[in-house]
């Protein structure tokens, strides 16, 4: 079932001549990992935020085309200091600021709280301010606080730039599970190296249009590689003037050793 | 932590009254009275003994739970050392004192309000009283904006010494700091407001929903009692003054 | 030759919370140093305790032959151009040339010498056509970048960057390294704080490794970056390129993506693809 479904979508930001989306077709079903990869400024940020219909009805712009939700959905942002409440004084209080605004009921808030810092690995910070936390441990929180409200619909814009490494693996694995419970999980991330054992499709944006739409195979594309979104096994492959096709990861390099 | 937490409803309605009396009462006697309680108060929250620590053989400076207190006491003092001068400029002495000692009130419990009100609990206690989460917020986000933009402003400081900009040095050396500081604050929180924007839409803070209280402040009938015991107060204050004793 | 940086047996605490502990190492001048570890191992007080923003509890950084002890950080600044996480919130002029321009102004050189290290400051970082811009105007990656070019243009010995490539594109992260190594041949020192393993391969060559406040490892990054056995336990994952070398058994273990290409292209030559 078709969770989110953009039909020939156009953006233009407030007082700017050219789209920042151009024609964009892109639908994400429950269940599915769809993964928007591309230059910076290629369109994937303001894709989410049409998305997440933060664009145009909360900062203004014009969108032509349509976009359809079956789901409430939740946006993760790229800075997460900007995301806190700033209304909390604990950790576990600022992930339940969105619950809270939700209206449900305090045994649903908690139970949904709870399940969300211990998916982030964040039980032993609960009590802890917010403004004490580090970077990535505040994006943890951003992440939970986003989860919490259960939508069906989890949009994420550069998850993991902050997170290290054992942060980054536990959220690649985190967001396979969220597809598994049946979410749709759209995300944009320059981390293309994740991306094969996290997506189920892989869009390529390009100067707001959609450029190709593949299973993450396109990343080990020649056309890819050479935009500078190819993985790093694909690229060095090609580097070295190997023979395409070129592997995706590691694992397959093995297998097609030279 | 204070011992005693005070609804936040009660701290505004004595912010409110301690200003409004200091204007109300004749001066210099009344308006001195204000501020003093005014001062006493900046003392207050976090102003707690700790057990073992004993204030008479210790110095008040290095007694931890009295720094913070001290601290607000100078930030209010500071801030209105520059009204006096102006008003010297342009009154007489005694003038001077009624106003000044006014004005000095104001900034004392503003500044004992920031400290005091936990801008979380204000947004719980209005959203228990029946407002709508999004006024609430906004409300208490002006209240907890002063840290924020402290945090930010030493920040930016920092960065900047490390490049070479010291804020030390003559008047001309400060305000050039000060320049620099101040562009970057205010630039960076604007660029901010938009995504904050997007980030408390998508946290749900938008009209129409009823938003759960978590936590809500204990009101006890006492405190309300004493809320309306203030407010009649000020309003007796003011017959008295305007109309049983008009001027005098 | 003396150390560009010299931490000695350093401890330091916020309140009761130990941050760092007898920690110790070096950075020559023109070496590049990456200084790794999980969120919250202390990389970034090191930073602050390098700009003299803290003072150690106990031991000593040295910058030069200065104690950062003796030092306030407008002092240090002739030294060390330090880069903090977030940099692109703290510009503050009119446009991008001015703000780089900044520091070696405050530093008190010569108008001609500020022309000139402010230029080749923006040619190093590509940001000459941005250079009339207001800093606010320009997306949140080419505002890192034009922080990264004010603490280039201070041209100091030793240059201290704290996660530099966090929002960068691929082709951005490709010119700050070739910046970096420019910078380093003409030997200003490198310490640079990431968690991007690959950046660091392409970038730096020796890895310090902090692990809850301690001093874990400080060796080259080459030898580090291909064992993964050693990598995990200290909060790493090893790099897709090191992965691939260890994998394949690449003659010589490269790093780095080029070097990873060339070993390649030779084992193919000498053996056909199946």
């Amino acid at each position: 079932m078709k969770s989110l479904t953009l039909d020939r979508a156009s953006f233009w930001y407030a007082a700017t001549q050219s789209p920042a989306l151009r024609a964009v077709s892109l639908d994400v079903a429950q269940g599915e990992v769809v993964a928007l990869v591309g230059a910076l400024g290629a369109g994937a940020s303001t894709l989410l935020l049409v998305a997440a219909d933060l664009a145009p009805r909360v900062i203004g712009g014009r969108l032509e085309g349509s976009m359809t939700r079956r789901d409430r959905s939740g946006i993760v942002l790229p800075t997460p200091w900007t995301q806190i409440s700033g209304m909390a004084f604990t950790v576990w209080d600022e992930v339940a600021f969105g619950p809270a605004n939700l209206g449900w009921p305090t045994h649903e808030i908690a139970r949904q709280v709870n399940r969300a810092l211990e998916r982030l690995e964040l039980l032993p910070l609960a009590s802890r301010d917010p403004a004490t936390l580090s970077g990535g441990e505040l994006q943890r929180v951003i992440i939970a606080a986003i989860l919490a409200m259960d939508p069906g619909l989890v949009l994420f814009d550069e998850p993991a730039a902050e997170l290290d490494a054992a942060g980054a693996a536990m959220l690649w694995q985190l967001i396979r599970v969220l597809a598994r419970e049946g979410k749709a999980v759209l995300l944009a991330t320059s981390a293309v190296d994740a991306l094969p054992d996290v997506a189920d499709r892989v869009v390529w944006l390009e100067d707001g249009a959609v450029r190709a739409v593949g299973t993450p195979d396109l990343l080990a594309d020649g056309a890819a590689c050479d935009a500078g979104l190819g993985t790093s096994i694909a690229t060095v492959w090609r580097a070295g003037g190997l023979p395409a096709p070129y592997p995706l990861t590691v694992a397959h390099a093995v297998r097609g050793r030279p | 932590m204070t011992g005693v937490r005070l609804h936040p409803f009660t701290l505004l309605t004595i912010a409110a009254v301690l200003p409004a009396l200091a204007w109300i009462l004749p001066a210099p006697d009344g308006a001195a009275a204000t501020l003093v309680v005014a001062l006493v108060l900046t003392l207050t929250p976090g102003a707690k003994l700790t057990p073992g620590a004993s204030p008479g053989n210790a110095s008040l400076w290095s007694f931890p739970g009295w720094r913070p207190g001290l601290v607000r006491l100078r930030t209010a003092v500071v801030t209105a050392a520059p009204f006096w001068l102006f008003l010297l400029l342009l009154h007489d002495v005694p003038t001077t004192i009624a106003i000044g000692l006014r004005v000095t009130t104001m900034v004392a419990t503003f500044v004992w309000l920031v400290a005091a009100l936990d801008p979380a609990r204000l947004v719980e206690a209005m959203v228990a009283a029946g407002w709508s989460a999004s006024v609430a917020y906004l409300l208490a986000a002006t209240f907890s904006a002063v840290p924020v933009l402290k945090a930010r402003a030493q920040r930016i400081v920092e960065a900047q010494r490390c490049r070479g900009l010291s804020p030390r040095g003559g008047i001309p050396a400060r305000l050039r700091a000060l320049r620099a500081l101040a562009l970057p604050l205010v630039l960076s929180a604007l660029h901010e407001v938009d995504e904050r924007a997007l980030a408390l839409e998508t946290r749900g803070l938008v009209p129409g929903i009823r938003r759960t209280p978590l936590a809500p402040p204990p009101d006890p009938a006492a405190e309300r009692a004493a809320r309306w015991a203030l407010l009649l107060v000020c309003l007796v204050a003011l017959v008295r003054r305007f109309i049983v004793q008009p001027f005098s | 030759m003396i150390a560009a940086l010299r931490l000695e047996e350093v401890s330091f605490s916020y309140g009761s919370v130990p941050a760092l502990e007898r920690v110790s190492f070096s950075v020559a001048p023109g070496e590049r140093v990456a200084l790794l570890g999980r969120n919250g191992a202390g990389k970034s007080t090191v930073v602050r305790l390098i700009a003299g923003l803290q003072r150690p509890d106990e031991g000593t950084v040295w910058v030069g032959d200065w104690d950062t002890r003796d030092c306030v950080p407008e002092q240090l600044a002739w030294r060390v151009g330090s880069v903090f996480q977030h940099a692109d919130q703290q510009l503050f002029a009119r446009t991008v040339r001015d703000d780089v321009s900044f520091g070696p102004r405050a530093l008190g050189v010569g108008e001609r010498e500020v022309e000139r290290r402010t230029d080749r400051a923006l040619e190093d970082l590509d940001l000459t056509a941005h250079a009339g811009h207001h800093p606010y105007d320009l997306p949140p990656a080419l505002r890192k970048l034009t922080a990264l070019a004010g603490a280039l243009a201070s041209e100091p010995a030793l240059l201290v960057l704290d996660e530099p490539t966090i929002g960068l594109d691929r082709t951005l992260r490709a010119r700050v390294t070739r910046a970096l190594l420019d910078r380093s041949a003409g030997s200003v020192a490198l310490l640079v704080i990431t968690h991007d393993l690959t950046f660091a391969a392409e970038t730096l060559e020796r890895g310090v490794v902090l692990d809850r406040g301690s001093l874990a490892c400080d060796e080259s990054l080459a030898a580090l970056l291909g064992d993964v056995t050693r990598l995990e336990p200290l909060g790493l994952a090893p790099p897709p390129v090191a992965a691939l070398s260890a994998a394949l058994d690449l003659p010589g273990r490269p790093v780095r993506a080029a070097d990873a290409a060339a070993a390649l292209a030779r084992v193919a030559r000498g053996k056909p693809v199946p």
